[in-house]
């Protein structure tokens, strides 16, 4: 029995907390909140120097060779300072993908760009008024010699503002879902979407007769819920590390201000009503943790519905679990917490930005039931939950 | 990260499993697991069980092999806890004497009491409780008044105990009696004595649970007599001994987690044939939602348990962290309990034998009163996080 990180990612991990420490923390992410996205690109290129954009892309692409459980060190770091940008969607789910999937030529364009640096990764899966459910998706693709044609809205795109390219999810003629790789351009029609959690950009980009050539379909036709379903597999096992970082400071931030503050002559840390939330706080971090290490681990030990379980029941815990864990620190930190000045708001707003991000607790719940084989002969054939993974 | 086990760990498994399959109970692996009803039986069953697993060398597996143990490591007491609650084995009634006292004795007993107590603890000749909590000593155990006073060669203890699990099937006590009425901290002046039931200055008193159950009492210590020689460590120096005493059960929760582990599996397979006018429970939405969280809980306890392992296994020795796990499977055992008295719906409020599922649970409900009370409470649990884990300032009055 060894359930822990090893020295090397600890030590990786101590490398990046000193390097964000050192630039202010979530400093860059205020900074990016008012426009500012030059600190946000230097980080980024500093991440990059330490290795954290090469860490699971194979040796031969130019990266370290290194598996999922090695990002999470870099996922929780990120997660500690509210980082904006797209690390999560390229790492954790175009990565895997390119690498499994992609042609020896995608993989020769992408992965040493990524590896370095150089190149970020969103993913353009929702469409207006529709929700991540596969038979929802409208986007079409069409042939036309050796270019594909592609039409249609998608919306809520992570930093579509600056994604060096797009991994889109597209119906095509015979009504199968398929991925295609496109890079950004000029021309592409983006519209800015206002969110609530300002260190992150969304946005809506409208495909029109958008042509890109054949060589950029990831994997095969109509492979798209197949690739799907493992994409977000990875994805929601970086993303519960990402909210275990949140968590984690977010305890941090009410320990250590409940020691400094003084009310009826005490630290407030002394009553109990505060101490035991923020025990409660604790005991959901050291969950959600040992679920999201656990999780990462099965994507390359463990079969396919072992690494459900372990996945969704990480997802669905660490959304909920960071939600609360963030409004308790504003309400620990009394009025100071109300204001943008302290961080509070920072968690408490990532927290509800990833909430429903590819699926709803709800959703994930229900994935989770089915893969641990609780509902196999009922009802819930018309649940969303069960479409967005079995498709059509 | 490695969660496999090794060659020798899973021989390890194979020898105990085989040894169990030969040595349980006549009908127990094929489910007939009845307990004696009357008590003076249950004892003896439950001794002969204690024999029968020191006969075959699973007495006190984590003991030095010179004081009949194994010396097993960690890992096989984690095994060793996983196949007893695969099986249900009968429960361990010397628990106390296995886990606590005789650690405790080997590691800092002196030779006579080494020669007196411990080859009886592990054979289950003479079973062992905790004589902690008083009327008005319970989460503030540094507050009782059972006193020791020296006359002659002898010491006279008087006072009383309250909630002494096993008491009544117990021949010796671990007990804590103050000797010092003046001391400068209420904690010092505290003696730890091992002190024989089986005699007239002590009167055991059943309680009932509100589970029905009667399994802790209360015991009346009317100028009951033990000797220089049976305190354990020096004279006031009693609460150094009782929290050197706990350190000694190394793999802590862990049965617990296991068996909520085996409930949460029982839980899922009876709410798959439950239905309720016709419906299976499982169509419910709401069901299968609450199920998942409680999955996602129990696993996230499970895994927390086998992180805090793991840092035992590097340190040598628990942590405070440990009241995270006991916090945990406590509250969880009594929510996942709850719940499946509420899906039962009214016919829940029925138990024992007409208990529409399965009585367990009706059970399991009552009995996780106590287990968010007993060994600490909850709130006592998130004192020792809050300041021991957390660093945050200490309670007043401590
Ligand atoms: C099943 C079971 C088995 C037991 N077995 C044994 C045994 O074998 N030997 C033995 O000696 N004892 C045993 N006990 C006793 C047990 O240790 C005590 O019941 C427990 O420590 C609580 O003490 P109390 O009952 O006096 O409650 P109290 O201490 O009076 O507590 C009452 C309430 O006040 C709260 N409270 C008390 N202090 C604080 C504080 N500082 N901060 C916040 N809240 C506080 C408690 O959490 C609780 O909610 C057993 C109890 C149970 C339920």
């Amino acid at each position: 029995m060894d359930f822990a990180l090893n020295e090397d990612q600890e030590m990786f991990r101590s490398y990046l907390r000193k390097y964000l420490d050192k630039v202010g923390q979530t400093k860059v992410a205020r900074e990016f909140i008012k426009g500012n996205t030059n600190e946000f690109t230097v980080v980024m290129n500093g991440l990059a120097e330490l290795g954290a954009t090469a860490i699971n892309i194979p040796e031969e692409n130019e990266g370290l060779g290194l598996g999922a459980v090695d990002l999470v060190p870099v996922f929780e770091e990120m997660g500690r300072v509210v980082l904006p940008g797209i690390y999560l969607e390229t790492m954790a789910f175009a990565v895997p993908l390119l690498e499994k999937y992609g042609t020896e030529e995608q993989k020769a364009k992408y992965l040493p760009d990524i590896a370095a640096g150089n190149k970020q990764l969103s993913l353009a899966w929702l469409e207006p008024v529709k929700d991540y459910s596969l038979d929802q998706i409208e986007c079409a693709v069409k042939e036309e010699g050796e270019t594909l044609v592609i039409n249609g809205v998608k919306e809520l795109v992570p930093d579509a503002d600056f994604a060096d390219a797009f991994i889109v999810v597209v119906r095509n003629s015979n009504d199968g879902l398929s991925l295609i790789l496109v890079d950004r351009d000029d021309e592409l029609s983006i519209r800015p979407q206002k969110c609530m959690d300002e260190s992150r950009h969304l946005g809506e980009i409208t495909f029109d007769e958008w042509a890109v050539p054949k060589s950029q379909l990831l994997g095969s036709w109509n492979q798209g819920v197949n690739l799907l379903e493992e994409g977000i597999l990875y994805l929601n096992a970086g993303l519960s590390s990402l909210l275990v970082g949140g968590m984690e400071k977010v305890v941090g931030m009410a320990t250590e201000y409940a020691n400094i503050r003084e009310q009826f002559g005490q630290p407030i840390g002394r009553f109990q009503a505060i101490k035991h939330t923020i025990v409660d706080m604790k005991m959901d971090l050291e969950m959600a943790r040992s679920l999201s290490y656990y999780a990462s681990w099965t994507l390359e030990e463990m079969d396919a519905e072992k690494q459900k379980a372990a996945v969704y029941s990480a997802r669905a815990f660490a959304t909920e679990a960071f939600i609360r864990l963030a409004s308790e620190n504003i309400q620990i930190h009394g009025g100071i917490g109300f204001t943008e000045e302290i961080d509070c708001h920072l968690f408490l707003k990532r927290a509800r930005f990833y909430e429903h991000y590819l699926g709803s607790v709800r959703d994930y719940n229900e994935l989770l039931a089915s893969a641990l084989g609780w509902n196999k002969n009922e009802t819930s054939k018309n649940m969303k939950a069960e479409k967005v993974v079995h498709g059509q | 990260m490695d969660f496999s086990i090794s060659k020798q760990e899973e021989a390890f498994r194979q020898e105990l499993r085989t040894w169990l399959e030969e040595n349980l109970p006549e009908g127990w692996l094929q489910g007939n697991r009845e307990l004696p009803e009357d008590k003076a039986d249950y004892a003896v069953f439950l001794r002969k069980w204690q024999n029968t697993l020191y006969e075959g060398g699973w007495g006190a597996i984590s003991w030095p092999k010179e004081y009949g143990g194994r010396e097993a490591t960690l890992m096989e007491e984690i095994i060793f806890y996983q196949e007893m609650v695969r099986v249900q084995a009968p429960p361990l009634i010397n628990y106390i004497g296995i886990h606590m006292v005789g650690p405790t004795l080997i590691q800092s007993g002196t030779d006579e009491q080494k020669e007196k107590f411990i080859n009886k603890i592990i054979t289950g000749e003479e079973v062992w409780c905790q004589g902690y909590s008083e009327p008005n000593a319970g989460s503030d155990l540094a507050a009782i008044q059972t006193s020791a006073e020296k006359k002659g060669d002898q010491w006279l203890i008087n006072g009383q105990k309250v909630w002494t699990s096993f008491g009544h099937l117990a021949d010796k006590c671990f007990l804590l009696a103050r000797t010092s009425t003046h001391p400068e901290k209420k904690h010092r002046g505290i003696t730890a004595f091992l002190l024989d039931m089986n005699q007239s200055g002590v009167e055991t008193k059943p309680i009932t649970q509100m589970d029905g159950q009667q399994e802790f009492n209360e015991v009346y210590l009317t100028d009951a007599v033990a000797y220089d020689a049976d305190i354990v460590g020096e004279l006031d120096k009693g609460w150094r001994v009782m929290i050197a005493l706990m350190l000694h059960e190394r793999t802590g929760i862990g049965a617990e987690l296991f068996t909520l582990e085996k409930r949460f599996d029982d839980m899922v397979a009876a709410i798959k044939d439950y239905q309720i006018n016709g419906r299976p429970v499982m169509d419910d939405p709401s069901v299968r939602q609450k199920l998942a969280s409680f999955y996602a809980r129990f696993r996230g306890s499970l895994l927390n348990y086998y992180r805090n392992l793991t840092s035992t296994l590097k340190n040598g020795h628990p942590g405070p962290e440990s009241s995270i796990d006991k916090l945990a499977v406590s509250e969880l055992t009594k929510e996942m309990a709850g719940f499946m008295m509420s899906l039962q719906g009214h016919r829940g409020m029925l138990w024992k034998e007409d208990a529409p599922i399965d009585p367990v649970w009706q059970d399991e409900y009552l009995f996780s009163f106590g287990q968010t009370i007993g060994g600490g409470t909850s709130e006592v649990q998130r004192n020792t996080i809050g300041e021991r884990v957390l660093g945050l300032p200490k309670d007043m009055g401590r």
